[in-house]
């Protein structure tokens, strides 16, 4: 057993942990308080970040990119997150992505798009699959149902296909260049063999982006529809082979969903880490008849719980990540996603009940944690995120 | 020894406002500034219409032009109306409850004849509580189960004139309804070396009184208040509330954990409000092949969510009838315990998670602004964070356990 981190991830823990420190943390508060969700984003930040690495973070090597490892890519998301949570995940959300590139593209597909997104700091990766009436239809498909699930139709004719149909909740939908689709190629099979992934540049024809919803929390970060309207997309754009859409993003080879579940654990930890240094500032600071709030019993218990279970949360967080860097078969990560949810409401929440307890204010702050943590409710453990887990364990098991 | 049937008149109240609310209130609380919690002021026309079918004097006396409700009354009716918006209830819900204190119990018949007949003819006139001062703290915390007094010190100072008037200055802030009181109980210290509390009346207009809407964005409460400066502000010798520096109303309207459970049933019928949305949407919503009610999962989160708003409302109502009889604890009927904080924490831990859960049956749109489950979830987090905290209320709880008094 050794704890240690090696000095690259050390190197990237510090390099995020500055930039949370000093470039998102200023602004955070002021971009979740902007009204308009189609204003939240702030390109200045993301190119000095991107700048950084952060955007490129899990490009291999051998294609160009930093070439981070997973232990390094769940450090430099807890750092990031513990500036603003929505921060984090707008630069992850490109490392979920851009190793489908990488790994499954072909050489001609990696010459249109590798090299663009490695060389453009506002290049932004997105996915669509989530559509109005598939959701949890496409995280737990029924087995023998062919109408459940995503229905954006794909058509082939010749060299083209033509699109039709909606995504919504669509992560950087609004303002990412190049989007992986699924759509589905066959409406009488199952979803899981009948949907096939494409490559969408921003400017293909018959695409546009739609409204852009409105969250609770996670306001830096954007979430918009995409339409379809008899777009056309050359059959080049096809990612592997038609139908096989189902088979890219389990991360057998890449780490794709696992990376996925570690996403959220690894930002949640951030949120959590934030938490407990703003409750122990105000326990140290704020006083009750001279003394400070951290001499009274009850303010120990909630600060310790709320430290207790961070550490948990770090430790979970930090194994799964090392097993995905040795390429362990594990539903860890799933299971770190599922626990991420309970930790980071618990650990917001009480934070919020130590800075509530003065009567008719609220800090901005710790307000705003308790909206971003809300969120992790149906991202990483709704029951259908949870039974997804024990599916995937029990199948490992067999 | 248990009845639960409501009378015919009760059963009446509650459809007129379950009537109202779907007619009157829902409509404007589904808007989609209100949902995102951009516009939270309780509309002046609600406000007049709720009066002229009596909600704003539903606790007064029948004699005194009231409806007389008594305390389980109140509470069906004050979850009724945060079911449509707390912002609305919390208003209604403070003037009722002040009504039946002041005219009924506290005001000698020579002051009622001043203020009662003004106020029951106004359906624009409410009732405030100026009690809360900046930076106030009721430092229960640090003196838990420690003999010494807690509740908040009074700065606002009121000096006796020749004539026997009272000249007020000081600063009361966060006051519920101040905006659109008519008429303020008001908290001072008469004597800046002496413990005691005295309680002024002072009407809306009075010089010397000047009063500021909060920025409701601003602040963590539901309803409508505001900040009050007294500068110099002259009230007649007759406008003070029992006896100087032993004013009965202290304590607030939660006195020894024994008062009448209205934040609580209001808080109730946020929960409800959650919970029946849910359980709508899980009927209409197919996932996996089927109604998402027909999953167990979804299914046991909405038995969880009603089995929580059956035990919240018992529990209001069980302190709102001892409320009504006291005697039940003198005879031993009841525990003697503070029933009315007891409910305060219990329905404020409990609707919180039903909120959650019920936002969690939504899914992507459970964290929507423009959706009501953002808008419930906030509010049931308002109600857990404001005014006593659960952290206070269980300290409260505590101390009646181990029958500690405070002298």
């Amino acid at each position: 057993m050794d704890f240690s981190l090696n000095e690259a991830q050390r190197e990237w823990q510090d390099r995020a942990r500055k930039f949370a420190e000093e470039e998102i943390r200023p602004v955070s508060l002021a971009r979740d308080r902007v009204l308009d969700p189609a204003e939240t984003w702030d390109w200045d930040l993301f190119k000095k970040g991107s700048r950084l690495g952060f955007r490129t973070l899990a490009v291999p090597k051998e294609y160009g990119g930093p070439g981070a490892d997973f232990v390094s890519q769940a450090l430099v998301m807890a750092e990031l997150s513990r500036g603003d949570s929505a921060v984090s995940k707008a630069f992850s959300q490109n490392w979920k992505w851009s190793h489908l590139i990488a790994s499954v593209c072909t050489p001609e597909q990696k010459a249109r798009f590798l090299s663009a997104f490695l060389a453009d700091d506002t290049f932004v990766l997105g996915k669509g699959i989530t559509e109005p009436n598939a959701g949890s239809d496409n995280r737990l498909p029924p087995e023998d149902d062919p109408r459940a699930g995503l229905k954006l139709k794909a058509e082939r004719h010749g060299d083209e296909w033509i699109l039709n149909g909606e995504k919504c909740f669509i992560a950087n939908g609004n303002i990412g260049k190049l989007f992986f689709l699924d759509a589905r190629s066959n409406p009488n099979v199952n979803v899981k063999e009948g949907v096939t992934m494409f490559l969408i540049p921003r400017d293909t024809p018959g695409f546009r982006s739609g409204k852009v919803f409105n969250k609770s929390g996670w306001r830096f970060y954007q979430n918009a529809e995409l339409i379809f309207e008899n777009a056309r997309v050359p059959h080049a754009n096809v990612i592997e082979q038609t139908g096989g859409a189902s088979r890219l993003d389990k991360g057998e080879r890449t780490g794709g969903d696992l990376f996925g579940d570690l996403e959220l654990a690894a930002n949640a930890l951030g949120v959590c880490m934030s938490a407990c240094e703003s409750s122990l500032k105000l326990a140290r600071s704020r006083t009750q008849g001279g003394k400070p709030l951290l001499e009274q019993q009850m303010v120990q218990l909630k600060i310790g719980r709320m430290n207790m279970l961070t550490e948990a949360l770090r430790s979970y967080v930090l194994r799964v990540a090392w097993e995905h860097d040795q390429k362990l078969p594990s539903t860890n990560a799933g299971f770190v996603m599922n626990f991420s949810t309970e930790v980071v409401q618990e650990v917001t929440q009480l934070n919020m009940e130590l800075h509530g307890a003065a009567g008719y204010t609220m800090d901005a702050h710790a307000a705003k944690l308790v909206r971003d943590g809300i969120i992790w409710t149906h991202l990483a453990g709704d029951a259908v995120q949870r039974m997804k887990v024990v599916r995937r364990m029990a199948k490992a098991a067999k | 020894m248990y009845d639960l049937h409501l009378t015919a008149e009760q059963h009446e109240i509650r459809d007129t406002v379950r009537e109202f609310v779907a007619n009157e209130i829902k409509p404007v609380a589904t808007r989609p500034a209100r949902m995102e919690a951009l516009e939270r002021r309780p509309p002046a026309d609600i406000l007049l219409k709720a009066s002229q079918i009596g909600l704003r004097t539903l606790s007064l006396s029948e004699t005194l032009g009231g409806a007389g409700a008594d305390a389980i009354t109140a509470c069906i009716v004050a979850e009724e109306l945060a079911a449509g918006d707390p912002n609305v209830a919390a208003v209604l819900v403070e003037t009722s409850a002040l009504s039946h204190v002041l005219f009924d119990q506290l005001l000698t018949p020579a002051q009622r004849e001043r203020f009662l007949p003004q106020f029951v003819a106004d359906d624009a006139a409410q009732l405030a509580l100026a009690a809360h001062e900046p930076d106030s703290d009721t430092e229960l915390g640090v003196n838990y189960h420690r003999a010494v007094p807690v509740g908040p010190a009074i700065h606002c100072a009121a000096t006796r004139t020749p004539t026997g008037d009272w000249i007020v200055n000081g600063v009361k802030s966060f006051v519920p309804n101040a905006p659109l009181a008519r008429l303020i109980a008001v908290h001072v210290a008469t004597d800046p070396k002496a413990p005691g509390v005295s309680t002024l009346l002072v009407e809306r207009d009075t010089p010397g009184m000047t009063i500021r809407e909060l920025d409701q964005n601003a602040g963590w409460y539901h309803g409508l208040r505001g900040d009050i400066t007294f500068a110099d502000c002259r009230v007649p010798a007759e406008n003070l509330v029992g006896a100087e520096g032993r004013s009965p109303l202290a304590a607030g309207l939660e006195a020894g954990g024994r008062g009448v459970p209205l934040v609580q049933a209001m808080n109730v019928g946020l929960g409800r409000a959650a919970y029946e949305a849910a359980l709508d949407y899980a009927k209409i919503r197919v996932q996996g092949g089927r109604r998402i009610i027909e999953h167990q999962a979804i299914g046991t989160l909405l038995a969880e969510m009603a089995l929580r708003l059956e035990v919240a409302r018992t529990m209001v109502w069980k302190a709102a009838w001892v409320a009504d009889n006291p005697g039940a604890v003198a005879s031993r009927s009841i525990d003697d315990l503070p029933l009315q904080t007891i409910a305060r924490v219990y329905t404020a831990e409990a609707m919180h998670r039903v909120a959650l859960d019920a936002a969690e049956v939504f899914g992507a749109m459970g964290v929507m602004r423009d959706m009501p489950l953002h808008k419930y979830v906030q509010d049931a987090l308002i109600f857990l964070h404001s005014g006593m905290s659960p952290g206070d209320g269980k300290l409260r709880i505590a101390e009646a356990l181990a029958e500690f008094r405070r002298s």
